[in-house]
Protein backbone atom coordinates (compact mmCIF):
# COMPACT_ATOMS: atom_id res chain seq x y z
CA UNK A 1 0.00 0.00 0.00
CA UNK A 2 2.97 2.65 0.83
CA UNK A 3 4.79 1.61 -2.43
CA UNK A 4 1.56 2.46 -4.16
CA UNK A 5 1.34 5.50 -2.58
CA UNK A 6 5.07 6.40 -3.39
CA UNK A 7 4.59 4.63 -6.96
CA UNK A 8 3.03 8.23 -8.50
CA UNK A 9 3.18 6.98 -12.30
CA UNK A 10 0.91 4.42 -11.35
CA UNK A 11 -1.97 6.75 -11.09
CA UNK A 12 -1.76 8.32 -14.51
CA UNK A 13 -2.90 5.14 -15.82
CA UNK A 14 -5.81 4.54 -13.31
CA UNK A 15 -7.06 7.68 -13.94
CA UNK A 16 -6.76 7.61 -17.75
CA UNK A 17 -9.05 4.25 -17.50
CA UNK A 18 -11.47 6.22 -15.28
CA UNK A 19 -11.97 8.73 -17.56
CA UNK A 20 -12.11 6.34 -20.30
CA UNK A 21 -14.86 4.86 -18.63
CA UNK A 22 -16.63 8.00 -17.70
CA UNK A 23 -16.39 9.47 -21.29
CA UNK A 24 -17.39 5.80 -22.56
CA UNK A 25 -20.87 5.73 -20.14
CA UNK A 26 -21.27 9.63 -21.39
CA UNK A 27 -21.17 8.64 -25.21
CA UNK A 28 -23.54 5.79 -24.85
CA UNK A 29 -26.13 7.84 -22.52
CA UNK A 30 -26.39 10.53 -25.33
CA UNK A 31 -26.37 7.76 -28.32
CA UNK A 32 -28.86 6.30 -26.36
CA UNK A 33 -31.16 9.39 -25.93
CA UNK A 34 -30.92 10.55 -28.91
CA UNK A 35 -32.12 7.01 -30.16
CA UNK A 36 -34.97 7.89 -28.24
CA UNK A 37 -35.95 11.20 -29.67
CA UNK A 38 -35.45 10.31 -33.09
CA UNK A 39 -37.40 6.88 -32.98
CA UNK A 40 -39.99 8.97 -30.50
CA UNK A 41 -40.44 12.00 -33.10
CA UNK A 42 -40.65 8.95 -35.87
CA UNK A 43 -42.82 7.08 -33.88
CA UNK A 44 -45.40 9.99 -33.01
CA UNK A 45 -45.36 10.89 -36.65
CA UNK A 46 -45.93 7.80 -38.05
CA UNK A 47 -48.63 7.27 -35.52
CA UNK A 48 -50.87 10.31 -36.23
CA UNK A 49 -54.29 9.98 -37.91
CA UNK A 50 -57.19 12.27 -37.68
CA UNK A 51 -60.54 12.01 -39.66
CA UNK A 52 -63.51 14.52 -40.03
CA UNK A 53 -66.43 13.13 -38.47
CA UNK A 54 -68.67 16.48 -39.56
CA UNK A 55 -68.88 19.69 -41.51
CA UNK A 56 -71.42 22.02 -40.26
CA UNK A 57 -72.08 25.82 -41.77
CA UNK A 58 -73.40 27.74 -39.88
CA UNK A 59 -74.56 31.21 -39.75
CA UNK A 60 -71.20 32.44 -38.01
CA UNK A 61 -69.39 30.25 -40.55
CA UNK A 62 -67.56 26.93 -40.98
CA UNK A 63 -67.36 24.45 -37.87
CA UNK A 64 -65.58 21.10 -38.35
CA UNK A 65 -65.94 18.18 -35.80
CA UNK A 66 -62.59 15.94 -35.75
CA UNK A 67 -61.63 12.72 -34.21
CA UNK A 68 -57.96 11.65 -33.52
CA UNK A 69 -57.85 8.13 -34.55
CA UNK A 70 -54.62 7.56 -33.83
CA UNK A 71 -52.07 6.49 -31.28
CA UNK A 72 -50.46 9.92 -30.28
CA UNK A 73 -52.04 13.23 -29.20
CA UNK A 74 -52.44 16.08 -32.00
CA UNK A 75 -52.52 19.86 -32.39
CA UNK A 76 -54.33 21.34 -35.19
CA UNK A 77 -52.04 23.87 -37.10
CA UNK A 78 -53.74 24.75 -39.78
CA UNK A 79 -57.04 24.72 -41.25
CA UNK A 80 -57.50 25.87 -45.21
CA UNK A 81 -60.85 25.93 -47.33
CA UNK A 82 -60.38 26.01 -51.35
CA UNK A 83 -56.52 26.23 -49.88
CA UNK A 84 -56.76 29.85 -48.65
CA UNK A 85 -55.47 29.11 -44.91
CA UNK A 86 -58.45 30.49 -42.36
CA UNK A 87 -58.03 31.59 -38.78
CA UNK A 88 -59.79 28.96 -36.44
CA UNK A 89 -60.07 27.85 -32.67
CA UNK A 90 -57.14 26.33 -31.56
CA UNK A 91 -57.66 22.12 -30.82
CA UNK A 92 -55.32 19.85 -29.22
CA UNK A 93 -56.89 15.93 -29.26
CA UNK A 94 -55.65 13.26 -27.28
CA UNK A 95 -56.02 9.51 -29.38
CA UNK A 96 -59.68 8.99 -29.68
CA UNK A 97 -60.82 12.43 -28.49
CA UNK A 98 -62.84 14.89 -30.58
CA UNK A 99 -63.93 18.44 -30.76
CA UNK A 100 -64.91 21.20 -33.06
CA UNK A 101 -62.68 23.61 -34.71
CA UNK A 102 -64.49 26.85 -35.64
CA UNK A 103 -63.87 29.26 -38.50
CA UNK A 104 -65.29 32.44 -38.85
CA UNK A 105 -66.12 32.41 -42.67
CA UNK A 106 -68.87 33.50 -44.89
CA UNK A 107 -70.14 30.97 -47.14
CA UNK A 108 -72.95 30.31 -49.90
CA UNK A 109 -75.20 27.99 -50.12
CA UNK A 110 -74.90 25.38 -52.65
CA UNK A 111 -71.33 25.53 -53.13
CA UNK A 112 -68.61 23.00 -52.83
CA UNK A 113 -65.93 24.00 -50.51
CA UNK A 114 -62.56 21.96 -50.24
CA UNK A 115 -61.25 21.96 -46.53
CA UNK A 116 -58.35 21.01 -45.39
CA UNK A 117 -57.07 20.02 -42.00
CA UNK A 118 -53.29 19.96 -40.95
CA UNK A 119 -51.79 19.01 -37.90
CA UNK A 120 -48.25 20.19 -36.38
CA UNK A 121 -46.20 17.29 -37.48
CA UNK A 122 -47.60 17.39 -41.14
CA UNK A 123 -50.54 15.06 -41.27
CA UNK A 124 -53.31 15.95 -43.53
CA UNK A 125 -57.02 15.74 -44.03
CA UNK A 126 -59.36 16.96 -46.95
CA UNK A 127 -62.09 16.64 -48.52
CA UNK A 128 -65.21 18.36 -50.47
CA UNK A 129 -68.06 19.62 -48.87
CA UNK A 130 -71.09 21.07 -49.98
CA UNK A 131 -72.98 23.52 -48.44
CA UNK A 132 -76.87 23.64 -47.73
CA UNK B 1 1.41 -21.68 -29.35
CA UNK B 2 0.61 -20.18 -32.61
CA UNK B 3 -2.98 -19.38 -30.46
CA UNK B 4 -1.24 -17.74 -27.66
CA UNK B 5 0.79 -15.16 -29.99
CA UNK B 6 -2.30 -14.13 -31.21
CA UNK B 7 -3.93 -13.26 -27.91
CA UNK B 8 -1.19 -10.94 -27.09
CA UNK B 9 -1.04 -9.46 -30.29
CA UNK B 10 -4.65 -8.83 -29.57
CA UNK B 11 -4.06 -7.75 -26.41
CA UNK B 12 -1.39 -5.10 -27.49
CA UNK B 13 -3.07 -3.84 -30.18
CA UNK B 14 -5.78 -1.55 -28.21
CA UNK B 15 -6.79 0.64 -31.42
CA UNK B 16 -8.32 -2.79 -33.04
CA UNK B 17 -9.68 -3.83 -29.92
CA UNK B 18 -11.73 0.09 -29.68
CA UNK B 19 -12.37 -0.19 -33.23
CA UNK B 20 -14.32 -3.12 -32.76
CA UNK B 21 -16.22 -1.99 -29.78
CA UNK B 22 -17.13 0.75 -31.46
CA UNK B 23 -18.33 -0.78 -34.59
CA UNK B 24 -20.36 -3.42 -32.38
CA UNK B 25 -22.14 -0.78 -30.20
CA UNK B 26 -23.13 1.69 -33.44
CA UNK B 27 -24.59 -1.48 -34.92
CA UNK B 28 -26.72 -1.53 -31.78
CA UNK B 29 -28.02 1.46 -31.78
CA UNK B 30 -28.55 1.40 -35.55
CA UNK B 31 -30.66 -2.03 -34.80
CA UNK B 32 -32.49 -0.19 -31.55
CA UNK B 33 -33.39 2.00 -34.31
CA UNK B 34 -34.51 0.31 -37.34
CA UNK B 35 -36.55 -2.26 -35.14
CA UNK B 36 -38.21 0.79 -33.07
CA UNK B 37 -39.26 2.08 -36.65
CA UNK B 38 -40.18 -1.35 -38.22
CA UNK B 39 -42.19 -2.14 -35.59
CA UNK B 40 -44.19 1.16 -35.37
CA UNK B 41 -44.13 1.17 -38.89
CA UNK B 42 -45.79 -2.29 -38.87
CA UNK B 43 -48.72 -1.24 -36.15
CA UNK B 44 -49.89 1.40 -37.95
CA UNK B 45 -49.86 -0.42 -41.51
CA UNK B 46 -52.23 -3.00 -39.17
CA UNK B 47 -54.50 -0.35 -38.12
CA UNK B 48 -54.97 1.32 -41.44
CA UNK B 49 -55.28 -2.23 -42.93
CA UNK B 50 -58.33 -2.92 -40.19
CA UNK B 51 -59.97 0.46 -40.72
CA UNK B 52 -60.05 -0.80 -44.53
CA UNK B 53 -61.41 -3.80 -43.62
CA UNK B 54 -63.90 -2.68 -41.70
CA UNK B 55 -67.80 -1.68 -43.10
CA UNK B 56 -70.37 -0.83 -41.54
CA UNK B 57 -73.67 0.34 -42.71
CA UNK B 58 -77.02 2.06 -41.17
CA UNK B 59 -79.70 0.07 -42.56
CA UNK B 60 -82.66 1.72 -41.46
CA UNK B 61 -83.34 4.18 -38.44
CA UNK B 62 -87.35 4.88 -37.28
CA UNK B 63 -89.02 6.53 -34.98
CA UNK B 64 -89.26 4.47 -31.03
CA UNK B 65 -92.14 6.51 -28.96
CA UNK B 66 -92.26 3.22 -26.11
CA UNK B 67 -89.74 1.13 -24.68
CA UNK B 68 -90.14 -2.32 -23.74
CA UNK B 69 -92.63 -3.28 -21.42
CA UNK B 70 -91.25 -4.10 -18.03
CA UNK B 71 -93.15 -6.44 -15.52
CA UNK B 72 -92.56 -7.30 -12.10
CA UNK B 73 -89.94 -9.20 -10.43
CA UNK B 74 -91.27 -10.58 -7.00
CA UNK B 75 -93.96 -11.46 -5.91
CA UNK B 76 -97.11 -8.65 -5.00
CA UNK B 77 -96.69 -7.44 -0.91
CA UNK B 78 -100.97 -7.57 -0.08
CA UNK B 79 -101.40 -5.26 1.89
CA UNK B 80 -105.28 -6.20 2.06
CA UNK B 81 -106.75 -9.30 0.76
CA UNK B 82 -105.91 -12.72 0.50
CA UNK B 83 -103.51 -15.00 -2.10
CA UNK B 84 -105.39 -17.65 -3.58
CA UNK B 85 -103.41 -19.56 -6.41
CA UNK B 86 -100.64 -18.50 -9.43
CA UNK B 87 -97.76 -16.60 -9.15
CA UNK B 88 -95.92 -13.21 -10.10
CA UNK B 89 -94.52 -15.05 -13.27
CA UNK B 90 -98.06 -15.18 -14.64
CA UNK B 91 -98.80 -11.29 -15.04
CA UNK B 92 -95.73 -10.65 -17.27
CA UNK B 93 -97.46 -11.88 -20.40
CA UNK B 94 -100.58 -11.81 -21.54
CA UNK B 95 -101.66 -15.47 -21.99
CA UNK B 96 -105.13 -16.31 -19.94
CA UNK B 97 -102.60 -18.18 -17.14
CA UNK B 98 -103.14 -15.20 -14.17
CA UNK B 99 -102.39 -14.95 -10.39
CA UNK B 100 -105.64 -14.95 -8.58
CA UNK B 101 -106.14 -13.17 -5.20
CA UNK B 102 -109.76 -12.20 -3.19
CA UNK B 103 -111.01 -9.43 -1.35
CA UNK B 104 -110.13 -9.65 2.77
CA UNK B 105 -112.37 -10.49 5.07
CA UNK B 106 -115.14 -7.92 5.90
CA UNK B 107 -114.62 -5.03 5.29
CA UNK B 108 -113.58 -7.13 2.16
CA UNK B 109 -111.18 -4.73 0.50
CA UNK B 110 -108.53 -5.25 -1.57
CA UNK B 111 -104.68 -3.50 -1.96
CA UNK B 112 -101.79 -4.99 -3.51
CA UNK B 113 -98.73 -3.80 -4.73
CA UNK B 114 -95.74 -4.73 -7.04
CA UNK B 115 -92.49 -3.86 -7.80
CA UNK B 116 -91.25 -2.53 -11.19
CA UNK B 117 -87.31 -1.82 -12.80
CA UNK B 118 -87.13 0.34 -15.95
CA UNK B 119 -84.18 -0.43 -17.24
CA UNK B 120 -82.91 3.02 -16.63
CA UNK B 121 -79.25 1.99 -18.49
CA UNK B 122 -80.84 1.71 -21.73
CA UNK B 123 -83.51 4.13 -21.27
CA UNK B 124 -81.94 7.40 -18.77
CA UNK B 125 -84.79 9.25 -17.13
CA UNK B 126 -83.94 12.40 -18.85
CA UNK B 127 -84.73 10.80 -22.27
CA UNK B 128 -88.12 9.63 -20.94
CA UNK B 129 -91.50 11.84 -21.45
CA UNK B 130 -93.60 10.34 -19.11
CA UNK B 131 -95.03 6.65 -17.80
CA UNK B 132 -97.65 4.39 -18.76
CA UNK B 133 -99.17 1.05 -16.76
CA UNK B 134 -101.10 -1.41 -18.61
CA UNK B 135 -103.44 -4.11 -16.85
CA UNK B 136 -104.84 -6.87 -17.89
CA UNK B 137 -107.30 -8.32 -15.24
CA UNK B 138 -111.12 -9.94 -14.64
CA UNK B 139 -113.14 -10.34 -11.30
CA UNK B 140 -115.82 -12.13 -9.98
CA UNK B 141 -117.97 -9.43 -8.94
CA UNK B 142 -118.61 -6.38 -11.81
CA UNK B 143 -120.23 -4.34 -9.12
CA UNK B 144 -117.19 -1.88 -8.28
CA UNK B 145 -114.62 -0.39 -9.70
CA UNK B 146 -110.50 -0.50 -9.21
CA UNK B 147 -107.94 1.71 -9.45
CA UNK B 148 -104.27 1.66 -10.09
CA UNK B 149 -101.99 3.84 -8.38
CA UNK B 150 -97.86 4.11 -8.06
CA UNK B 151 -95.67 5.39 -4.90
CA UNK B 152 -95.04 8.77 -5.17
CA UNK B 153 -91.99 9.13 -3.96
CA UNK B 154 -91.98 13.14 -2.46
CA UNK B 155 -95.05 12.11 -0.75
CA UNK B 156 -94.11 8.83 0.08
CA UNK B 157 -97.86 7.82 -0.53
CA UNK B 158 -99.68 5.24 -3.36
CA UNK B 159 -101.07 8.29 -5.08
CA UNK B 160 -102.78 9.10 -8.82
CA UNK B 161 -102.46 12.41 -8.64
CA UNK B 162 -101.35 13.97 -12.01
CA UNK B 163 -102.48 10.71 -14.24
CA UNK B 164 -104.37 10.89 -16.98
CA UNK B 165 -107.07 8.92 -15.65
CA UNK B 166 -108.44 8.59 -11.85
CA UNK B 167 -111.48 7.22 -11.97
CA UNK B 168 -110.63 3.67 -11.99
CA UNK B 169 -111.92 1.15 -14.04
CA UNK B 170 -115.25 -0.30 -13.92
CA UNK B 171 -114.71 -4.11 -15.04
CA UNK B 172 -116.59 -6.54 -16.95
CA UNK B 173 -117.40 -9.73 -16.97
CA UNK B 174 -114.26 -11.06 -19.31
CA UNK B 175 -110.97 -9.52 -19.38
CA UNK B 176 -110.64 -6.12 -18.87
CA UNK B 177 -107.64 -4.05 -20.14
CA UNK B 178 -107.01 -0.84 -18.33
CA UNK B 179 -104.18 1.59 -18.94
CA UNK B 180 -103.26 4.81 -17.13
CA UNK B 181 -100.36 7.64 -18.26
CA UNK B 182 -98.71 9.92 -15.35
CA UNK B 183 -98.28 12.33 -17.86
CA UNK B 184 -95.67 15.08 -16.75
CA UNK B 185 -95.96 13.90 -13.35
CA UNK B 186 -94.05 10.52 -13.87
CA UNK B 187 -90.89 11.61 -12.19
CA UNK B 188 -92.66 11.81 -8.73
CA UNK B 189 -93.07 8.47 -9.28
CA UNK B 190 -89.70 6.78 -10.26
CA UNK B 191 -86.83 6.49 -8.09
CA UNK B 192 -83.44 6.99 -9.28
CA UNK B 193 -82.90 3.38 -9.98
CA UNK B 194 -85.84 3.14 -12.33
CA UNK B 195 -87.77 1.53 -9.38
CA UNK B 196 -91.63 2.13 -9.64
CA UNK B 197 -94.38 0.65 -6.97
CA UNK B 198 -98.01 -0.20 -8.65
CA UNK B 199 -100.71 -0.09 -6.27
CA UNK B 200 -104.16 -2.45 -7.28
CA UNK B 201 -106.82 -1.21 -5.36
CA UNK B 202 -110.49 -2.01 -5.28
CA UNK B 203 -113.20 0.69 -4.41
CA UNK B 204 -113.72 0.19 -0.90
CA UNK B 205 -115.80 -1.67 1.26
CA UNK B 206 -118.55 -4.08 0.07
CA UNK B 207 -121.15 -6.77 0.45
CA UNK B 208 -119.21 -9.08 -2.25
CA UNK B 209 -116.02 -10.77 -1.51
CA UNK B 210 -114.19 -10.30 -4.90
CA UNK B 211 -111.77 -12.43 -6.07
CA UNK B 212 -109.30 -10.50 -9.07
CA UNK B 213 -107.57 -12.54 -11.52
CA UNK B 214 -104.61 -10.89 -12.71
CA UNK B 215 -103.43 -11.31 -16.14
CA UNK B 216 -100.45 -8.72 -17.43
CA UNK B 217 -98.98 -5.87 -15.73
CA UNK B 218 -96.56 -3.76 -17.05
CA UNK B 219 -95.23 -0.31 -17.28
CA UNK B 220 -93.23 1.29 -20.32
CA UNK B 221 -91.59 4.39 -20.74
CA UNK B 222 -93.10 6.71 -23.34
CA UNK B 223 -90.67 8.84 -25.12
CA UNK B 224 -89.71 10.24 -28.43
CA UNK B 225 -86.31 8.24 -29.76
CA UNK B 226 -84.92 5.95 -32.65
CA UNK B 227 -84.02 2.48 -33.25
CA UNK B 228 -80.98 2.00 -35.21
CA UNK B 229 -79.91 -1.17 -37.45
CA UNK B 230 -76.43 -1.04 -37.54
CA UNK B 231 -75.22 -4.09 -40.30
CA UNK B 232 -71.49 -4.77 -40.05
CA UNK B 233 -70.19 -6.60 -43.34
CA UNK B 234 -66.43 -5.96 -42.33
CA UNK B 235 -64.57 -8.80 -41.36
CA UNK B 236 -63.60 -7.25 -37.73
CA UNK B 237 -65.32 -5.88 -35.10
CA UNK B 238 -66.54 -2.29 -35.15
CA UNK B 239 -66.65 0.10 -32.24
CA UNK B 240 -68.83 2.82 -33.01
CA UNK B 241 -68.45 5.75 -30.87
CA UNK B 242 -70.79 8.01 -31.84
CA UNK B 243 -73.91 8.98 -33.42
CA UNK B 244 -75.03 12.30 -35.79
CA UNK B 245 -78.43 13.28 -36.62
CA UNK B 246 -78.02 16.36 -39.13
CA UNK B 247 -80.28 18.08 -40.65
CA UNK B 248 -80.04 21.97 -42.95
CA UNK B 249 -80.61 23.36 -39.23
CA UNK B 250 -79.21 21.37 -36.84
CA UNK B 251 -76.44 18.73 -35.81
CA UNK B 252 -76.36 16.88 -33.45
CA UNK B 253 -73.61 14.22 -31.70
CA UNK B 254 -74.85 11.47 -29.61
CA UNK B 255 -71.91 9.42 -27.24
CA UNK B 256 -72.07 6.03 -27.69
CA UNK B 257 -69.99 2.57 -26.82
CA UNK B 258 -71.54 0.14 -29.02
CA UNK B 259 -69.71 -3.04 -30.60
CA UNK B 260 -71.27 -4.82 -33.56
CA UNK B 261 -69.88 -8.07 -34.56
CA UNK B 262 -68.81 -8.99 -37.99
CA UNK B 263 -71.29 -10.13 -40.06
CA UNK B 264 -74.08 -9.38 -37.41
CA UNK B 265 -77.15 -6.65 -37.83
CA UNK B 266 -77.40 -4.98 -34.58
CA UNK B 267 -81.09 -2.91 -33.85
CA UNK B 268 -80.60 -0.26 -31.36
CA UNK B 269 -82.58 1.91 -29.61
CA UNK B 270 -81.89 5.16 -28.48
CA UNK B 271 -84.96 7.31 -26.28
CA UNK B 272 -83.01 10.18 -25.99
CA UNK B 273 -82.21 10.76 -29.77
CA UNK B 274 -85.58 12.56 -31.43
CA UNK B 275 -85.42 11.96 -34.97
CA UNK B 276 -86.16 15.66 -36.88
CA UNK B 277 -89.46 16.35 -39.30
CA UNK B 278 -88.02 16.22 -43.08
CA UNK B 279 -85.18 15.47 -44.66
CA UNK B 280 -82.10 14.15 -41.88
CA UNK B 281 -79.01 12.18 -42.46
CA UNK B 282 -77.64 9.78 -39.84
CA UNK B 283 -73.97 8.86 -39.37
CA UNK B 284 -72.26 7.01 -36.98
CA UNK B 285 -68.73 7.06 -36.44
CA UNK B 286 -66.24 4.02 -35.51
CA UNK B 287 -63.28 4.22 -33.73
CA UNK B 288 -61.17 2.89 -36.33
CA UNK B 289 -62.61 5.96 -38.41
CA UNK B 290 -64.57 4.46 -40.80
CA UNK B 291 -68.40 6.63 -41.46
CA UNK B 292 -71.63 5.12 -42.09
CA UNK B 293 -74.49 6.97 -43.48
CA UNK B 294 -78.26 6.80 -43.63
CA UNK B 295 -80.47 9.17 -45.30
CA UNK B 296 -84.04 9.41 -43.59
CA UNK B 297 -87.36 11.24 -44.32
Amino acid sequence: MLRLWHNKRAITPVLSNVLLLVIAVAGMSISITATYVITGNLRETMGERLIIEDVWFTRDGISVYLLNTGKTKLSVEGVYVDYMQQTFTSLQLEPLQNGWTNMTRTWTADTVYYLKIVTSRGTQVADHYKSP
Amino acid sequence: MQTTTSRRSLRRDKKGLSSIIVVVLSLVILVVIVANVILWSYQMNQLDWERAQESLTIDDVSRKTRSSWFATYAEYQISDGNFVSGSYVNTQIIDGNYERFIESYPPRTFDINGTFLLDVSNHPLTSIKSIEIRLRFAVGDVGERWYLRAFNWTSRTFSDRGFNSTAGCQPTASWNYYAVNLTNEWRDYVWEDGRVLIQIADQGPDSTRTNIDIDYLVIGAVADGAVFSFRNSGSRTAHILSIWINNATVHRRFETDLFVNSGETFSYTRLDISLPTGQYIAKVVTERGNIGVYTGD
